[in-house]
């Protein structure tokens, strides 16, 4: 290594000199992908922008992550990570020795592992655990630390890395940067954020406090665990267009992630009534929303059942919502309502008291804010929705600009841990999803549920909806301005890993079972091998791959194990 | 368009079955509503026998000439024939002129051989099926019309069951939504009558036939199958019953546009259109238990001036064919009333009708003559708009309902009604306004296009 | 117009009859009181149920009370819920209601009250989601059994040692993490080797069929209301395997 960065200076030395402007990266690490953008440290002006399609661990949600790092190992996880990391830079196309400064954000779980810190604390939850396992929680205070000491991230070695603070495992960097990014802390009334994202980080900002949860909603937020379902990428569905009767355009992302226009379906029929180019591959949560919600305004969905011949909601010819789906959907939405109705519960106000709402995360920006009203992501009383785009990737675009903002992000975060509301310990927050429960998948009626809630002594929500004033803070799409270069977009950031297993007959039964093509079989020396790409594999919690193999002789952490 | 301001009778008690205010004549010379009552028989094709028009024709001349058969057989004066098109007939022109024409000639050849003097009536089925088509501007509506002039040449009446509304009522009434009834049936119901019974007005003029009545089978019948006997709870009753009251806005569009009566068997709403306009109308109660079941089978009867059986399917039975039974039936009937009439007790016989039923259910209650008239004079009393006039009808019908002790509502209809009642008094009192409020709330509902009511 | 006073020899109002008789079937007691105990678990009144419970308690004996008010009262919650006229949440507060009520009754019998069985339930090591055991919980109860909760975040050990104490005819356990569900088969393996062959019903998002089906005792519980269905078998004697054959493949 040090041989290389020694070659690389050299480079500096002679080739760019000093008319190489100073270059900041700012990374953004998600659950679901990385993203990253060079920033011109000088004029602050965006370079280039490059994106990864997946998380190069296995798995969809953090647990999944942190699953594989015990069993394969923080350090390998750890390495996965940074190689990760190095090859979405790579995609921003700027020499690495004008590279000053690092910059990133994103989960504890996230960062925690980039830096290579104790995650166990993050992967179980009760006390009882964490104490028998002599677990010690590390303090997660922001560092600046030079990229040296982080091994294996290809950086010259005195670059400045600087990772932020957190409040607790699940409010991490990423939350801060919500709150500080999107300008909630500048409302005079009562306002409310959210991250739609599978942890559905989400703050209450209520006469000068600041309460913090996390409603852990799930996948499906995200597209995930939905049938047809998929992460935003490109040909993900993430919109539908009323055109007449059950007629709806689909919106779908374009190899660019622009909104373009697609097909024309009909929501009873597996057909399409007109079609053109635009690609469909899957439905991402936007779309979800979308659908679920005309769907129920077209009286095609009565909860939890869908009226139509086949109970399901169709989007084309192969795209189609089922009622499981629909479940899946209502149980990460009532996640988030049943979050936003203890909090203000817990503040003492009621649901229907939240002057704004902002909406941060890729669902919250790419989504209508109108439908996600109506669908219970935002109080059906708000009088303004802001949405505000990616904070995380806009709050590491300012820690490099600014490195001083570290401090500011750690005063936050002191200022906000002792309001952090556990939504764990709360009674409130267990009734509240329970009546979600009852309302989304046993089709509990509006009328019962406003009468439990004075059951349970929480306020009672307004009679009449408002129509919110929009305001759409998150620039061109959630990315900002992308720079003046093509998008780059790392498809496979993992690594693909050959194991030769004992009793293996070959029969390919894993291979087709994968759902994400994650599996490869092929022979070396006349014995089968099966090879596995680590950043498409959905994780410890699908493993249909062992579920089918014959022979039992699929073992998927075996695969974590061999290195 | 003019909607209705004043009651034709001035006081209930007037109101009696076999006379109305304006009779009419057929083209053999029968007076309906002229002080005797005619049985009305209807008879439907088994299924199959539309495949071609040879076996349509076949089935239609057989049941109809059971039906006068047995009217010679057993001494009945006057009969009135109703036949409903089954789709294809209005489909294809032709087929529907020669069933009317073949018609026409048996009702003549009987005529000429026993001396009956008999009449008949077309109902054109409306093709116009809101959720795929255009109402106004379609293929389909052309038909329709044209399947008019075609009975029109040769039938005494023509009439129609238009279904305009129907998307929205389908969609509210399952969801107890009285707001989507009003929207559905006065509004979207009644514009679209009022484009289509001038039109039919014209048509039967021209060819000398009586443009008869229509009703709101669409709407306040399926209400009324759907909230079924006393176990039935699919829908409450009283929400039927409201549902019946709001249908009289509509259904009295298509007289303001010139029809003439009798009005259309099915339409149980009658009673309130006779007070109102003075028509003679066509009821049936007991006597379609064939083909629906009611709460006011023999109340239905008090005001009628032809007196129907809906519908009775062409099959054998041990006296003879359907269509020979239920003529049968249905004359005894008359024939019970025509005497009452003849020996002046009709006024007692009328109270037995009305005691039989009037507090078997909400349903039946409104449709007594006393209240009937009631709710009519709301409905001339609110003559703003087809909207306010359903909304002051629903309004009255509950506050009828609730107001008479001797009807007995069980906890679970009162607080049905009185939810109603709530909602209705919540909406607002003008039409425009209304109109926004639902373009709002029922604009994606499944086939749902304003552009087929011109809004 | 003349009217009958009278129409019953008209027609009948069945549906009035009806109302009545359903209102009829709403008596569980004729005692006031016990009838008013019953409403409180109906109307899931976990507060005011304490007060009713001990009016009662003056004059009737606790079997009585349990008997007549509270066990008849979370029956009718039972079938509104089969009726789909009562909802999840709703039952739970019935539940906890009629637990309240029996606690009462309990101590002035001075010892519990004679149950179907005991059903232990917790959720996993490490795991903290507790809803679905909540519910589970709460229908058992409703059904008649005697659950002993464990709670959440609950070591192998305790879970073992639980066994070996209370013998239940029937081990619950929720997992919502995939991190935490692999404490089932370590329960599962610890209570083989102690030669207690509980069946042990596993539930929860994290947990499915191919999961439970790879250890012994292991059975997959899908739904919370299962854990009614299952104890029933268990009750009935039928072993674990049995009862996977059963409910699970
Ligand atoms: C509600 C919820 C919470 C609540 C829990 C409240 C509580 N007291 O339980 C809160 C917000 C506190 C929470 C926290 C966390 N959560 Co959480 N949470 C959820 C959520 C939204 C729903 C889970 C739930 O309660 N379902 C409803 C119950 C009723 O269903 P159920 O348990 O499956 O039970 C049914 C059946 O399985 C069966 N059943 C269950 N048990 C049994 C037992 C028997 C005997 C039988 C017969 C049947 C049976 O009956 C039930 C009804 O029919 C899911 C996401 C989702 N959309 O599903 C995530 C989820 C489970 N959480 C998750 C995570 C990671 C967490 C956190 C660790 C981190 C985070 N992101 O916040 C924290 C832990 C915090 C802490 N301090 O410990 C992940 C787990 C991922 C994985 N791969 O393992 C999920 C899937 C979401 C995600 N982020 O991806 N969470
Ligand atoms: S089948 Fe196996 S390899 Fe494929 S996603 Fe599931 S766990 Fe990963
Ligand atoms: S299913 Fe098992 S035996 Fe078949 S190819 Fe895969 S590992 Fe080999």
């Amino acid at each position: 290594m040090p041989g290389y960065m020694g070659f690389v200076e050299s480079l500096t030395a002679c080739n760019v000199g000093g008319e190489m402007d100073e270059i900041g990266v700012a990374v953004d690490i998600g659950t679901s992908g990385i993203r990253a953008q060079a920033v011109d440290l000088t004029s602050g002006a965006v370079l280039s922008t490059s994106i990864s399609l997946a998380h190069p661990l296995p798995g969809a949600n953090v647990v999944d992550h942190l699953h594989f790092a015990l069993e394969a190992g923080v350090t390998v996880a750890t390495r996965m990570l940074r190689t990760a990391v190095n090859r979405v830079v790579e995609g921003l196309k700027v020499p690495v020795i004008a590279i000053r400064r690092l910059a990133v954000c994103g989960n504890t779980v996230q960062l925690s592992l980039l830096q290579g810190i104790e995650v166990r604390d993050l992967a179980y939850t009760g006390a009882r655990k964490l104490a028998t396992l002599g677990v010690v929680k590390p303090d997660r205070r922001g560092v600046s630390i030079q990229a040296g000491i982080l091994q294996g991230l290809e950086l010259n070695e005195t670059c400045q890395v600087l990772i932020p603070p957190a409040v607790c495992h699940t409010i991490g960097a990423d939350a801060l940067a919500m709150v500080l990014q999107s300008g909630i802390l500048q409302e005079q009334q009562t306002a409310l954020i959210t991250d739609y994202g599978t942890n559905a980080e989400m703050a209450l900002y209520h006469n000068g406090r600041i309460i913090t949860a996390s409603a852990a909603a799930g996948p499906a937020i995200e597209g995930q665990q939905i049938s047809c379902g998929m992460l935003a990428a490109p040909g993900a569905v993430t919109d539908l267009q009323l055109m007449r009767n059950l007629q709806y355009r689909l919106l779908v992302l374009d190899e660019q992630m622009q909104v373009v226009q697609g097909p024309v379906v009909d929501l009873e029929r597996a057909s399409l009534v007109s079609s053109n180019n635009a690609q469909v591959k899957g439905i991402t949560g936007t779309g979800v929303v979308a659908a679920l919600c005309e769907g129920i305004q077209a009286g095609l969905i009565e909860l939890p059942c869908i009226q139509t011949p086949d109970a399901c909601l169709h989007l084309g010819r192969k795209l189609s919502l089922t009622e499981e789906d629909l479940q899946e959907a209502g149980k990460a939405f009532g996640a988030i309502r049943a979050g936003h109705v203890t909090l203000c519960h817990e503040a003492g106000i009621g649901y229907g008291d939240i002057h704004v709402v902002y909406m941060a995360g890729a669902a919250g920006t790419y989504v209508d804010p109108v439908k996600a009203m109506f669908m219970g992501w935002v109080p059906a009383y708000t009088k303004k929705i802001v949405q505000v785009g990616n904070t995380s990737l806009k709050m590491a675009r300012h820690l490099v600009m600014d490195p001083a903002q570290l401090d500011v992000m750690q005063r936050l975060a002191d200022r906000i841990r002792p309001d952090h509301y556990v939504l764990a310990a709360s009674d409130t927050f267990k009734k509240m999803y329970m009546l979600e429960l009852a309302y989304w998948t046993e089709g509990m009626p509006m009328t019962s549920y406003r009468t439990m809630l004075t059951r349970y002594g929480v306020k009672a929500f307004p009679e009449t909806v408002s129509a919110p004033e929009i305001l759409q803070a998150g620039a061109i799409g959630d990315l900002g301005n992308p720079g003046v270069q093509e998008l780059s977009v790392v498809s496979d950031p993992g690594e693909i890993l050959l194991l030769s297993i004992e009793g293996c007959t070959a029969c390919s039964g894993c291979v087709d079972a994968c759902p994400q093509s994650a599996l490869e079989l092929s022979f070396k020396e006349n014995r089968p091998v099966v090879q596995l790409y680590h950043s498409r594999c959905a994780g410890v919690s699908c493993k249909r791959c062992e579920h089918v193999c014959p022979e039992k002789v699929m073992v998927l952490s075996d695969f974590f194990m061999i290195r | 368009m003019q909607l209705s301001k004043t009651m034709a009778y001035a006081r209930a008690e007037e109101m009696m079955f076999g006379t109305c205010l304006y009779p009419v004549t057929t083209r053999r010379g029968m007076c309906l509503g002229g002080g005797e009552v005619i049985p009305e028989i209807v008879v439907h094709p088994r299924a199959g026998s539309e495949k071609s028009l040879k076996t349509l024709l076949r089935e239609f001349e057989r049941g109809y000439n059971d039906a006068l058969e047995r009217c010679v057989s057993i001494g009945h004066p006057h009969v009135c024939l109703e036949i409903e098109h089954v789709a294809q007939m209005t489909q294809k022109t032709e087929w529907g002129e020669d069933v009317a024409a073949q018609t026409v000639s048996l009702m003549d050849r009987y005529e000429e051989r026993y001396g009956i003097v008999s009449g008949c009536r077309f109902t054109i089925a409306d093709l116009r099926k809101p959720d795929m088509v255009h109402m106004r501007d379609s293929d389909r509506s052309q038909r329709v019309l044209e399947a008019i002039a075609a009975c029109a040449r040769h039938a005494d009446m023509v009439a129609i069951e238009s279904i305009g509304g129907k998307e929205i009522f389908d969609h509210a009434i399952i969801r107890n939504d009285v707001t989507g009834l009003l929207f559905a049936q006065a509004v979207l119901g009644g514009r679209d009558m009022q484009w289509l019974w001038p039109q039919i007005v014209a048509i039967a003029e021209r060819h000398n036939c009586l443009p008869s009545g229509d009703t709101s089978c669409a709407h306040a019948n399926t209400a009324m199958f759907m909230a079924g006997g006393y176990h039935g709870r699919e829908i409450p009753h009283t929400l039927a019953a409201i549902s019946r009251a709001i249908s009289v806005s509509n259904t009295l569009v298509a007289y303001e546009c010139g029809a003439t009566g009798p009005g259309k068997n099915c339409a149980y709403e009658n009673p309130i259109i006779k007070a109102i306009t003075g028509v003679p109308v066509s009821c049936e109660g007991k006597s379609s238990a064939c083909a629906h079941s009611d709460f006011c089978g023999n109340a239905i009867a008090a005001v009628c001036d032809l007196w129907s059986n809906e519908a009775v399917e062409y099959h054998s039975m041990f006296g003879g064919t359907t269509a020979a039974v239920f003529t049968e039936m249905l004359g005894y009937d008359t024939a019970l009333m025509n005497t009452a009439i003849n020996l002046g007790y009709e006024k007692e016989l009328q109270a037995c009708m009305v005691n039989s039923d009037r507090y078997r259910d909400p349903q039946s209650y409104i449709l007594c003559p006393d209240i009937a008239w009631e709710i009519g004079k709301v409905v001339v009393e609110h003559h703003q708009s087809l909207y306010s006039r359903a909304r002051a009808a629903a309004l009255k019908c509950g506050e009828l309902i609730f107001g008479d002790d001797k009807l007995q509502l069980t906890t679970y209809e009162h607080d049905a009604l009185r939810h109603y009642m709530a909602d209705l008094e919540k909406l607002p009192a003008d039409e425009g306004n209304f109109i926004d409020l639902c373009l709002e709330r029922y604009a994606r509902i499944h086939g749902f296009r304003r552009e087929s009511y011109g809004l | 117009m003349k009217y009958l006073e009278d129409n019953s020899l008209i027609f009948s109002r069945y549906d009035l009859f009806r109302e009545q008789k359903e209102e009829r079937t709403h008596r569980f007691s004729h005692d006031a009181l016990l009838q008013e105990v019953a409403e409180h678990v109906i109307h899931g009144d976990d507060e005011k149920i304490i007060t009713i419970v001990d009016q009662a308690l003056e004059y009737k004996r606790p079997e009585e009370v349990i008997r007549e008010g509270l066990i008849p009262g979370m029956d009718e919650v039972s079938r509104l819920w089969g009726e789909g006229i009562y909802f999840l949440p709703q039952v739970v507060l019935s539940a906890d209601a009629m637990l309240e009520g029996i606690t009462r009754c309990e101590e002035k019998m001075g010892r519990p009250m004679e149950k179907k069985g005991k059903v232990i339930t917790h959720t996993a090591e490490g795991d903290i989601h507790d809803i679905g055991q909540l519910i589970v919980n709460a229908l058992l109860r409703a059904a008649g059994y005697e659950v002993i909760n464990l709670g959440v975040d609950v070591p192998v050990d305790l879970v073992v040692r639980s066994c070996q104490q209370h013998r239940p005819i029937l081990l619950g356990g929720t997992a919502l993490m995939t991190t935490t569900m692999t404490a089932f088969p370590r329960i599962a393996a610890r209570l083989k080797h102690l030669n207690l062959q509980i069946p042990f019903v596993c539930g929860g998002g994290a947990v499915n069929e191919d999961f439970t089906a790879g250890f012994d005792l292991g059975i997959w519980g899908k739904e919370a209301s299962w854990a009614v269905g299952i104890a029933e078998d268990a009750l009935q004697g039928m072993t674990w395997s049995q009862i996977r054959e059963k409910w699970n493949g």
